[in-house]
């Protein structure tokens, strides 16, 4: 008898829908859909009868949730002990289930951290610093920082993102039976840190450039010092506001900026 | 206007993707919406130039407002994939047609706001209209069981695309509507303001949203990390000394 083995080609396929998994996210299965929907080539290739591959379809169906970008990791371990118990061993549906969790927690733990909650923001401060530091219009040819600033924000995130999704599920699949090592090896710790320093180091860029540009030496500022602080009032107030209603409602930047606007505009309709 | 708004739908649809699918390639961010609008918008040519200067403030002040540093699981549903795509169609579409009503535009800085404003109001309507697809990934999920326990696995797969394509669907239907209603409502306003838009008010509001938009960035990038601070102080010191070294260096 043949051994059944999962091919390249059902990695490669597996990858690119790995890109989709969160398309039927719920609140009951959350990635779950998505989950068996990649892993999905494999499973065709090791069950060619239609009750083994329906057995195989509802196991991976099962509530799952990680990190999408490092979703592909678990598509190919799991690919594999898939294929491991395709060719006879002994490995039952609750040891799959218990072997995707295992894998998919601390995936999630790790990369929350490093992809949303510090490289995302990181990645889109990079794009409007470049407003700063590239040249606009000028003799040498048209604004291009329209273009080179999302260029930037998408090069700074995929530039660490990508080789995760590219070759998450190839790695996944040939270090299935290591997955203390796979994790380890990821050092996705490491670069959480690293990328949260360079957010701060980012933002005091921002602040100076912001600085910078008020241009106090120019008239428009007036000569004395009452028209500066008049003048200076009202990013100082938003910036409070800003600061004050996110502190008191985090997570609500659509809902605080609307008010600073609306208050803004208020106040500067009746002075 | 029809092909500009066919391309506003098209982007509108393909940035849901990106961020509901799970592409998160960052093509949702708004400052990379807000410039891929900008690009494939073209009011005419004479307002050539600020249709490629508009978009960088929109995308740039939404980015720091939407730019929520906390897990997706305690995030409010906001829809920021279309929020800049919006925001920058009725900024540069509104530039184009209600000019000659906003004398005073100060450099641009009202399309901008305008912009900004338009692209917040979108992220909130998006988001409710996204719980439309949400809660058709839960009916999907009874249709998704039957199909795998009957082992009709391409059935299962028609099922997931389907869904793929809803996503695209409902961002490009939003992006497209949304920019209609933020433009019609643009048109019915702004002619109204008229005298009220002086320099100094629009100069006001734009400074008072840089500020919040500051303060929202402070939270993404520096409260609550460690040792932030002097990073902080580090950052601002590199980019005087840049600046004056460029600044030297300018002829």
């Amino acid at each position: 008898m043949t051994e059944a083995r999962v091919r390249g080609d059902d990695l490669a396929t597996m990858t690119s829908r790995t890109l989709q998994i969160q398309a039927l996210l719920t609140p009951e299965r959350m990635q779950g859909m998505g989950f068996a929907f990649a892993i999905l080539p494999a499973l065709r290739r090791l069950y060619p009868d239609k009750e083994h591959l329906a057995r195989a379809l509802s196991r991976n169906l099962a509530y799952f949730a990680t990190h999408p970008i490092l979703a592909g990791f678990v598509v190919g371990a799991t690919a594999r002990r898939e294929e491991r118990r395709a060719n006879g061993e002994p490995i039952d549906d609750a040891e799959i289930d218990a072997y995707k969790r295992s894998l998919a927690s601390p995936l999630a733990a790790l990369g929350d951290p490093l992809f949303w909650v510090t490289l995302r923001p990181f990645a889109g401060l990079v794009g409007i610093l470049g407003i700063t530091f590239l040249p606009g219009a000028g003799f040498i040819g048209p604004d291009l920082r329209v273009l080179l600033c999302p260029l930037l924000t998408l090069l700074t995130y995929n530039a660490v993102a990508l080789p995760f999704r590219l070759f998450g599920v190839a790695r996944g699949y040939a270090s299935a039976d290591r997955p203390g090592e796979l994790l380890k090896s990821l050092r996705l710790a490491e670069w959480s840190q690293a990328v949260a320093r360079a957010g701060a180091l980012g933002y005091g860029a921002l602040l100076a450039l912001v600085a910078l540009s008020l241009d106090f030496g120019s008239s428009r500022w007036g000569v004395d010092g009452r028209s500066r602080v008049a003048s200076l009032t009202p990013l100082v107030l938003g910036a409070v506001i800003g600061y004050a209603g996110l502190r008191r409602w985090p997570g609500r930047g659509v809902e605080v900026g609307l008010g600073v606007l609306a208050a803004a505009a208020v106040f500067a309709a009746t002075v | 206007m029809l092909p500009e708004m066919v391309r506003v739908a098209i982007l509108g649809g393909a940035l849901t993707l990106d961020r509901t699918a799970g592409w998160s390639l960052m093509l949702s961010q708004p400052i990379v919406g807000a410039c891929l609008a900008g690009i494939l918008l073209s009011p005419g040519p004479e307002w050539e130039l600020w249709a490629l200067r508009v978009p960088i403030g929109v995308g740039a002040l939404l980015q720091m407002l939407l730019t929520d540093a906390s897990l997706p699981a305690a995030q409010r549903q906001h829809d920021t994939a279309t929020a800049g795509v919006v925001g920058t169609a009725v900024a540069v579409l509104g530039m184009a047609r209600l000019h000659e009503a906003a004398t005073v535009a100060l450099g641009g800085a009202l399309w901008v706001l305008i912009g900004v404003a338009a692209g917040l109001i979108s992220a909130v309507g998006g988001g409710w209209v996204l719980r439309f697809h949400r809660a058709r990934s839960r009916a999907d999920l009874a249709r998704a069981e039957h199909l795998a326990a009957g082992g009709q696995a391409r059935a299962f797969e028609f099922l997931y695309w389907g869904g793929v394509l809803r996503i695209f669907t409902v961002g490009a239907l939003w992006a497209w509507a949304a920019s209609l209603l933020g433009l019609a409502a643009l048109l019915v306003i702004l002619p109204r303001l008229g005298d009220m838009l002086t320099a100094r008010r629009i100069g006001f509001v734009l400074a008072a949203l840089i500020g919040a938009a500051l303060a929202a960035a402070y939270r993404a990038h520096v409260a609550g990390r460690k040792q932030a601070f002097r990073w902080v102080a580090l950052g601002a010191t590199v980019a005087v000394v840049l600046c004056v070294v460029f600044r030297r260096a300018a002829p």
